[in-house]
């Protein structure tokens, strides 16, 4: 019998996104809610040497005014670096000084301009390279006092993570090379540019200490945990109650507009306040893509396979840490590539620098990476001589490989994304000079994406007596479709019409723990704690019936809500069966915990187990790109996309990611590009910071390849991240096959273009 | 303060506002209707459009004075019956949203764009939804909605 699980299966947000009902944390009113506006510094670097509240204070309707030494509490998952707001120091240009609550928004921003705040301005260090020089100024010269987890720093500089990874023997792997390739490669700072500003809401409870929030977050139980700990409170004295997410792509996760709301709310007297961000602070002073300068140096034998590969990555991780030791680690290991390389040595460091923060942004690391992993691909390919697409084939993982720390590798459907975007982009032939100023060429590009791992999911459901069925999952719905897949699998798991389930929006006081919303993790992680809980309250269920209808449960099983006998005669309803308890009431509830912590597939070299991977997601991008020689523009033809996610439980959501992740990758190759002078972000509107519209829509053929995961839930592993990596090297090696030019920076926009071109004209004339 | 009087989604609102307002604050802090979405307030994104006598605009460029007697419509009007409008449909038939911050002016411009059994072509689809930016890049599906609603009225 067919279930939901692999259709194309309305999203179950449809109706209240359609109609305007879906309620965002910026739609929210409260009673007697104040607004805040936030005071932010205009300096990168400077001293705070005094700050005058007095006139803001008096000023009409304002509740609160707080500053830094009102609030003097620090935050940061890996190093606890950042402060709610700045406590005798800013750190970059827009980072928030003081805070005002006050009856209206209006009245809140026009006290701001009554505070007065004299600074020492500071030697600034904005540039990355710069920050790791000896005498560089420091932006955090009590580094080496702060509470930090496990990893390597070195202190008293700016390097806020160092790591190393060594597998092989790299000399001896160089020795063997018949060609040595070297490039260096950049990748900028983008900003997430949700729709959805940063927003929040903070009520404190006297009483008890504690705070409720209602947020806008990928990551409940992590930002309750950074907050808490940043506030030295246990974590469930603090309460996130989480709204539909305007978009998120990884930008959601760490105390933004939180951080200001907990720090006012805390002197309103139990006042709730909202602090939204203008969308030029929210692309300016929230936080952005980790800018990143990558090494890479590559060996190879004649025939095209690799000997040794040294990676050097240098990652700015801006005024503060935020998520991105985790990306200076783990986005690091996969400039590897989907690639067997048998002797590799990577070195990253991660510096402060007086600019915005920096974040997790969808892909978390690889969309740096594969710039520089595919980029330098397509070089020694021509340098060789073989195909790109040959190339990658013969060096791609296949099942059974043995990753960066041994572990053997489960469900690599790499070959198969390789093969199927060639095929889908028409590989080997183009028209080539459509018109006289036009030129056209071809490009693939593919990656690798572990990941969190380990991690865990728990979920609740509760099954009510007029059969409706209740998962209680704390996975928001970003936009991604993870409320759709999740009650797909919930449907087939218990047996039940995919309309009774619905999943109610998370709470953190009564929604059982989740990892993030992140790292493409929600389907493989809550799918299996749901395929648990389902299967069992499925068994009872049965039980149940079969009292009721006095047969063996095991002679019974359920489909779409009806209780049916083996040969499919349906016996009766899971409403009709539970109105037997009408009189007294009733309620079935089964709990489930899916951890990965203690799966025999993340077995590895000894010292470098927690480098594994529960799965592993692969996306290949063929691409045909139209140059205009004369003005450097590129224009996207088409993109031929393939992702292995495994089983796709719903066709039609991963092609929203897919297509989602080309355009954003498009978008962030071609377009975007922040114009920052001494450390200041120029450029905080979306007039002047462009993001791809439907008119710069090539023709996207999504490609689902299904590779078989034996621990995932029907077979699901993950989809959200990859698709928006693989598209910028696409369209640069395309570019490449187009005119020769390589563009090594990103962007690729018309002025490097124009003046790659001339160069190489140049060059040939002189020769 | 100024008087107004605001039709929106045919019904009538007489209210005393600042007339520094826009009607993008109007609809969403004075009239609750937090369907209609905020993402730039300068113009630039679309996110606000609502229509205006039938014509898409961009609520947070039009001071509330200037819709007094002009009939709106926003997300909220268009299947206030409980039954989607084709637009609606479509989009839900096709998945043509992600997060659904954008949603609410792309269907109601769609649905300007659509009355009355216009067909345009896919380059007139993009110019006219040209001006509404959507982040998660439900693009493709989007156009697949259009042109399902397209050929359904044929």
């Amino acid at each position: 019998m067919t279930g939901y699980v692999g259709t194309r299966a309305a999203r179950v947000d449809s109706v209240e996104k359609v109609t305007g009902k879906a309620v965002y944390a910026v739609d929210l009113q409260m009673a007697g809610m104040l607004h805040g506006a936030v005071l932010r510094s205009p300096h990168p670097h400077a001293r705070i040497v005094s700050i005058d509240t007095t006139a803001a204070e008096a000023a009409p309707g304002v509740r609160a005014v707080v500053t830094g030494r009102d609030f003097p509490y620090l935050f940061g998952s890996a190093i606890k670096d950042q402060p709610f707001l700045a406590i005798d120091r800013v750190r970059y240009v827009g980072e928030p000084v003081v805070a005002v609550a006050a009856d209206t928004e209006a009245m809140a921003q026009e006290a701001l301009d009554l505070i007065r705040v004299d600074y020492t301005p500071l030697p600034a260090v904005v540039d990355m390279r710069l920050a790791l020089a000896d005498n560089a100024p420091l932006v955090h010269p009590d580094l080496h006092e702060y509470w930090k987890g496990p990893h390597e720093i070195i202190p008293h500089t700016n390097v806020n993570t160092i790591y190393r990874h060594e597998r092989g023997d790299i000399e001896a792997g160089f020795a063997a090379a018949d060609l040595i390739v070297e490039g260096e490669y950049s990748a900028h700072a983008l900003s997430h540019a949700a729709l959805e500003v940063h927003a929040a809401i903070a009520e404190y409870d006297s009483s008890s200490g504690g705070y409720t929030l209602w947020v806008s977050t990928d990551r409940p139980f992590m930002l309750r945990s950074e907050l808490a700990a940043g506030l030295g409170l246990d974590s469930s004295r603090v309460r996130l109650k989480v709204a539909q997410v305007g978009g998120s792509f990884g930008g959601k996760g760490v105390p933004v507009a939180e951080a200001v709301a907990v720090a006012l709310a805390r002197h309103t007297r139990g006042r709730p306040v909202r602090v939204e961000l203008s969308r030029e602070e929210d692309l300016t002073a929230s936080q952005v893509r980790p800018p990143a300068i990558m090494k890479l140096k590559t060996g190879v034998t004649r025939d095209g396979y690799f000997t040794a590969r040294t990676a050097e990555v240098l990652w700015d991780s801006g005024a503060y840490t935020a998520y991105t030791v985790g990306i200076a680690i783990r986005g690091s290991q996969t400039i590897m590539g989907p690639y067997r390389i048998p002797n590799l040595r990577i070195l990253s460091r991660q510096v402060y620098t007086n600019k915005s923060i920096t974040g997790s942004y969808r892909g978390y690391g690889t969309t740096q990476v594969t710039w520089a992993c595919e980029s330098q691909m397509d070089d020694i390919a021509t340098q060789l001589g073989i195909d790109p697409v040959a190339i990658r084939l013969q060096n791609a993982y296949e099942e059974g490989d043995p990753y960066l720390n041994g572990q053997i590798m489960h469900g690599v459907g790499v070959v198969e994304t390789i093969e199927k975007a060639r095929d889908a982009i028409g590989w080997g032939s183009v028209e080539r000079q459509p018109a006289p100023h036009l030129r056209r060429g071809k490009g693939i590009a593919t990656m690798i994406k572990p990941t969190m791992t380990p991690s865990s999911s728990n979920c609740v459901i509760n099954v009510e007596q007029d059969g409706r069925v209740s998962v209680v999952a704390a996975a928001p719905e970003i936009g991604a479709g993870q409320d759709t897949v999740l009650a797909q699998m919930a449907a087939d798991a218990i047996g039940v019409a995919l309309a009774s389930v619905s999943i109610p929006a998370t709470d953190t006081a009564l929604t059982p723990y989740n990892g993030p919303v992140a790292s493409s993790r929600t389907t493989y992680h809550m799918g299996n704690a749901i395929v648990a809980a389902g299967a069992e309250i499925r068994d009872n269920i049965l039980v149940l019936a079969g009292e009721v209808l006095g047969v063996e449960p095991d002679d019974l099983d359920m489909h779409d809500s009806v209780i049916h006998d083996n040969d499919g005669l349906a016996l009766i309803t899971l409403e009709d069966l539970l109105a037997k308890y009408s009189g007294e009431g009733y309620s079935m509830t089964v709990g489930s915990r899916f951890s990965t912590a203690d799966s025999p597939l993340l077995k590895a070299d000894a010292g470098v187990e927690w480098i594994s991977s529960i799965f592993w997601m692969f996306c290949t991008q063929a691409t045909e790109i139209e140059v205009d020689i004369e003005t450097g523009v590129i224009r996207v033809l088409k993109v031929a996309a393939a992702t292995d996610v495994g089983k796709a439980i719903n066709p039609m959501t991963c092609e929203q990611q897919i297509e989602g992740g080309v355009i954003m990758g498009l978008s962030n190759g071609l377009f975007e590009d922040f114009s920052i002078r001494d450390g200041r972000i120029e450029n905080g509107s979306f007039a002047d910071y462009k993001v791809a519209t439907i008119q710069d829509l090539p023709e996207i053929t999504p490609i689902i390849v299904e590779s078989v995961h034996d621990e995932a839930p029907f077979g699901a592993k993950g989809i959200g991240e990859p698709a928006a990596a693989a598209t910028p090297p696409a369209i640069g090696n395309a570019l490449y096959d187009a005119v020769g030019i390589r563009i090594a920076d990103l962007p690729i926009t018309p002025e490097k273009v124009l003046r790659a071109l001339a160069e190489k004209n140049l060059a040939e004339s002189r020769s | 303060m100024i008087e107004v009087d605001l039709t929106v989604n045919g019904e009538r609102y007489k209210l005393d506002v600042e007339p520094r307002l826009t009607l993008l604050e109007v609809l969403r802090e004075n009239l609750l209707l937090s369907g209609t979405k905020e993402a730039c307030g300068v113009g630039e994104c679309g996110t606000c459009v609502v229509l205006a006598d039938g014509e898409p605009v961009t609520s947070c460029l039009m001071l509330v004075g200037d819709a007094d007697g002009v009939a709106i419509e926003t997300v909220e009007g268009l299947a206030a019956d409980g039954e989607l409008n084709e637009v609606q449909q479509a989009f839900v038939d096709t998945g043509a949203f992600q997060c659904g911050f954008c949603t609410p002016a792309m269907v109601l411009t769609a649905t300007a764009m659509l009355r009355n059994g216009a067909k345009p072509d896919v380059e007139e689809v993009k110019k006219t939804l040209g001006g509404i930016l959507c982040r998660c890049g439900a693009y493709p599906k989007i156009l697949e909605a259009v042109a399902q609603v397209i050929g359904e009225s044929r």
